[in-house]
Parts: C-alpha cells; structure tokens; sequence
C-alpha cells in the first residue's frame, strides 16, 4: 500500500535539502524538484484507482479522526495532486534551461515548497491544516513573485503580499470563530455538527474564510492582485501560479462551501461573482497590449467560469467545473511557457513585437495557438468538451437565471476569440520582414510544450479518459455525508 | 461590569485587528502598513488565545493527582498560536525585505508614489 502522506513528506524533505544539497553539489541543484515531483506523479497515479473505490484516509500519530490531523485522498484530492505533480514536473523541466539568472538553489527550493503547499491544501482533512499549507503556497509564491528583483516584480511581490496577508488574517479569524463554536479542526467533524449552530454564527465565520481564500482563488473584487503579480514573475512561475496556486484557492473556497457549510442558498450569490469575474477578467483582457498581462486577465475570466460551473452545483455541473479546471491548468501552463520563450526572443512584452514570430519560431508559436484553440473552446482540443459541459449543466438546469448567465459566459467567451485570434494573427500574418532565421526554443523548453500538447489534444478527442475520475471526484464534493461517514467511519 | 470582565479579550483582540485594517488600508508609508500587518497578526492570535482561555487555569498536564480538569485551559488554540506566530514572522521578514528592494528601485516607499503597474 502507498502512503498519501508520502505525497508531502518527500518533496518537503527534498525542498529543505536543496540548500544543503547546494553546498557541495551545486549543478545538481535543479533536478531535485524534477525527482520529486515525478516521484509525486507516480505516487498519485498508483493511487488513483484505489480512491476511485474507496477514499484513503490516513490519521497521523496514531489517534482516530476527530483528534488528530489526517489526510483524506479522496478522488478530489488524488485528481488535484496528480495535475499538481504532472504541471510542476513539465514546468520544472522548462525551468532547467530558462532560470539562468539569481540565487538558483533559492528558486528551486521556494518552486518545491510552493507546490507542496499546494498538495497540502488538497489531500488535508483538518482546517487549520489546510490554512498552514495554505501560507506556505502563498509565501513561497510572494516570493517567487520577486524572484528576478526587478522594478515591476517587486512591486507587484508587494501588492499581492499585503493583500494576501489580510486574507490569511481573515481566514484564521473565520477557523478560530469555528473552533470556538464547534471545539475541533477537523473538516468532518465540523461538517457533522454543523446544523446545531445558528445562521448568524455560521454566516460570520463563512464570510471571512470566504474572503480570505477569494483572495487566493482571485474572485472578483479580491483580484487586484493578480495580473501584476502573473506578468512580473518569470514565465516559468507564471504558468504555475496560473495553472496551480489560483486552482488551488478554488478548491479550498469550493470544499469549504460544498463539504464544511453544505450552504446551498449561497450558491447563487457565487454563481453571480463568477460570471462578474468572468466579465471583468474578458473585458480587461480584450484591452491589453502586454501578452503577459492578457494572460493573466485570461485566467481570471476562466477562474470565473470554474467558480459559475461549479456553483450550478448538479452532478453536471461540478463535473464540468472541474473538467474546466484541468483544461484551464493544461492550456494555461501551455500558454505562458510558450510566451516565455517568445518574450525571451522578442525581447518585449508587447504584442506588438511578437510579429513573424510565426516563421521565426515555429513550433513554439504552434503549441501557443493550440493553448489559445483550447482555451476559446474550439475542437478537437480540451477546452471544447470541457466548456460543453458547462453549457449543458447550464441548460439542463432549466432555471432562468443560470440560463441567462450561461448567454454572458458565451458573450465572454466569443471576447476570448476575439484576443486570442488578435494575437495569432500578429503571429502568424502580421509584419512582412524578411526571413529572419529560425531561432527555436530550447530542447528542454519544447519537450513539455509538446506534452501538454499532446495532452490537451488527446482529451480533447477522447474525453473518457478523464470522465471517470471527474465523476467520482464531482460526487465526493455533492456527497457531504459520505465525506463525513468515510473519515469518521 | 461582568460584560466586561467576561468579554474583555474579545473586545481587545478585535480592537487590535480593527487598528490593524486601519493602518493597512489609508497609511502610505509602506513600513507603516507593515507595522499594521503586525498588528492584525497580533490580533488575530489574541483572538486566538482567548477562545480556549479560563481564568485561573492550569497547563492541562496531569502533573498532580488534585489537580481537576475543569479547570484546564484548551491547548489547541495555543499549538495553533505558535504555529500562526511563526508564519506571522516569515510574512513580516519577507515584507520587510521586499521593502529595502522597493526603496532600492523607487527611492521612496510611499505606495502612493508607487503605481506603475495598473489596470
């Protein structure tokens, strides 16, 4: 039998190693992560069809559920930790040849414990648990943020740390008003006894952990912070906090609401901050010049689909939220780590300068238009299932207002097109320079741009292999009582 | 009186978060901010401290056989407290140092002053 815990407990091991590893083995330094989140895909994968049947339920120290700390590999959890590991391990193989520059050791170890963090804050079982993973994703990424020590990082590494630090402050205040009232930490056990407390002193505690972690997951208005902080950091950064860290905070918010609270007239109100964030995230979008920035807008307005599919809250609905979910962390990821290259060659960041890039480095700008094909949502790449899925949970609701907010998510939806294919066409058929010479993008840069490539499009033909999963893990956010029976037994 | 006596943390650890929000959001130096970071940290693991305090409490070790467990203060919210102080202290250390690189680039830390990057 695997053990999940060994899914935290050796990359956190290997991450504080790095510095030690550095002193005497410096070149050695940036295969670490590769080792350990590949050991972490592996794990994940083996596990996988085991949780499928049954969630793995492990308790730490020996002491039964409600007192100690446990983990729960649901099929939730597993699903998250093996995107987790399959994203930080391509990334980690583009990051060997792009991070040249800075304290290298520093950005390998914080890039390691970033992605524990966020492995943590899926497999956990325990609140407070959950808020200290929760800080470790967000201070590594603060600093990851500033990592190249320019004038734009820091600033925006500034930005996101003051807002994210009032959003922790937040959420702890929300985890101790629940341990006052309920005398445990312990998600289950919350969850059980959950309907002996009164509205009000649930609303409170609801709202401020809410809030706290909308900051993470980047929910319209608690945005502010993320298309500087996404364009200032490397690419390679960029992709993960784009494709993982806002996912992440997504998942906390949505286990919280559907596992915890089981608040089901809350569920309007955030189908209506989605498709808000939706919106403001395609409009800001549209008007960018920096490809970076736009980006990052792009992911805000895929954030607000996620949070809308999931809020329909039906088995079609959660199961397309989070097939969204992956297709988003794969295009994503695809995206900013062909944009990285293009940036590095062009030289600027604007849109602009990205002209006959087309013929100058074909294969990188291929993989960059099929990431922004399957993000609009046109076969035969993931994003076309995933974004049906959620046009049909909609529908099959029959309900006026999710119908009519399904008509704004495609309204957003033909704004994505309309940048997208403004920047492919600047590609590909803009600027009549002469043959420049092909300059392409390193080895190490092309092979996980061709993974996620294949990825999205094998998905993206053959939905089933993923579906299964999707179903399971979108039964166990519906299933709050199976939940709470499987942890407490 | 008893109000007071009985609520008398509460109202200081939400005082103390309150001044804390404050100073984040309308000071411009940005030491002050950080200063208000604190703060609301300091707040929030008072708040913390006083959901399992009792007056006259005891560690709740069973050190001698006359001691009852009533009167025991709940541990848990102080592990919690010495885990939030700790992450309390990296968030400051990495503020802290960011902010001697923002001075580097910008020659001031008035945030108002600070505003390249926009929507």
């Amino acid at each position: 039998m695997v053990n999940p815990v060994l899914l935290i407990a050796v990359p956190l091991g290997l991450a504080f190693a790095i510095p030690l590893f550095a002193l005497f083995w410096k070149a050695a330094v940036k295969y670490v992560p590769l080792a350990a989140l590949a050991f972490n895909l592996v794990i994940s994968l083996l596990l996988l069809p085991r949780v499928l049947e049954n969630p793995v339920i492990v308790s730490i120290g020996g002491w039964r559920p409600p007192f100690c700390i446990n983990l729960v590999a649901g099929p939730v959890g597993v699903l998250f930790s093996a995107i987790i590991a399959l994203v930080g391990l391509l990334v980690s193989v583009y990051a060997l040849d792009y991070i040249k520059k800075g304290a290298i050791e520093k950005y390998h170890m914080l890039y390691l414990l970033l992605l524990t963090g966020a492995t943590g804050v899926v497999l956990t079982g325990d609140i407070f648990n959950l808020f200290v993973f929760f800080e470790i994703l967000c201070i590594s990424s603060y600093a990851l943020v500033a990592y190249l020590r320019e004038r734009s990082g820091i600033e925006s590494a500034v930005k996101y740390l003051i807002q994210g630090a009032v959003g922790s402050s937040l959420l702890l205040i929300g985890i101790g008003l629940l341990y006052g009232q309920f005398g445990t930490l312990n998600m289950a056990d919350i969850a059980e006894n959950i309907a002996s407390a009164g509205l009000i002193s649930l609303f409170v505690p609801m709202v401020l952990i809410i809030t706290g972690l909308g900051v993470e997951a980047a929910i319209f208005p608690l945005n502010a912070w993320l298309p500087d902080a996404h364009s200032s950091a490397p690419s390679s950064i960029s992709a993960i906090l784009s494709g993982i860290a806002i996912e992440v905070g997504l998942y906390a918010v949505v286990r919280i609401i559907f596992t915890i609270f089981g608040a089901q007239s809350f569920l309007l109100f955030l189908a209506l901050l989605g498709i808000f964030t939706l919106l403001v995230g395609e409009m800001c979008a549209f008007s960018q010049n920096n490809i970076k920035r736009m980006l990052a807008y792009s992911s805000i307005s895929q954030i607000g689909l996620i949070l809308f599919a999931l809020a329909i809250a039906t088995s079609y609905g959660v199961t397309g939220g989070l097939f969204q979910l992956v297709s988003h962390t794969l295009a994503k990821a695809l995206l900013f780590l062909a944009a990285g290259y293009m940036i590095y060659r062009a030289g600027s960041l604007q849109i602009s300068a990205l002209e006959g890039m087309g013929k100058k480095m074909p294969l990188t700008c291929l993989a960059f238009t099929i990431g922004a094909f399957s993000l609009v949502g046109l076969p035969p790449f993931i994003g076309f299932p995933s974004k049906f899925l959620v046009v049909r949970a909609a529908l099959a609701t029959k309900e006026t207002i999710f119908i009519v907010f399904i008509g704004l998510a495609l309204l957003g939806t033909v704004i994505e097109g309309a940048y997208f294919f403004r920047v492919v066409q600047v590609l590909y058929f803009k600027g009549e320079k002469p043959n420049p010479g092909r300059k392409e993008a390193p080895v190490t840069a092309l092979i996980p741009m061709f993974i996620f490539v294949v990825l999205i499009v094998i998905i993206g033909i053959y939905p089933k292999l993923v579906t299964d999963v999707l179903n399971s893990a979108a039964s166990e956010l519906l299933n709050r009582l199976d939940y709470i029976r499987s942890v407490l037994g | 009186m008893s109000f007071l006596n009985n609520y008398i943390y509460y109202i200081g650890a939400f005082g103390l978060i309150l001044i804390g929000l404050y100073i984040i959001l309308v000071k411009r130096n940005l030491i002050k901010v950080i200063v208000g970071l604190g703060i609301l940290d300091t707040g929030v693991n008072l708040f913390l401290i006083s959901v399992g305090y009792i007056a006259k409490g005891t560690a709740p070790i069973f050190s001698r056989p006359v001691i009852d467990s009533e009167n025991m203060v709940d541990p848990v919210p102080q592990a919690l407290v010495l885990t939030a102080i700790v992450i309390g202290v990296a968030v400051l250390a990495l503020a802290l140092s960011l902010a001697i690189r923002l001075y580097q680039h910008y020659g001031t830390l008035n945030l108002r002053k600070i505003r390249e990057q926009k929507w």
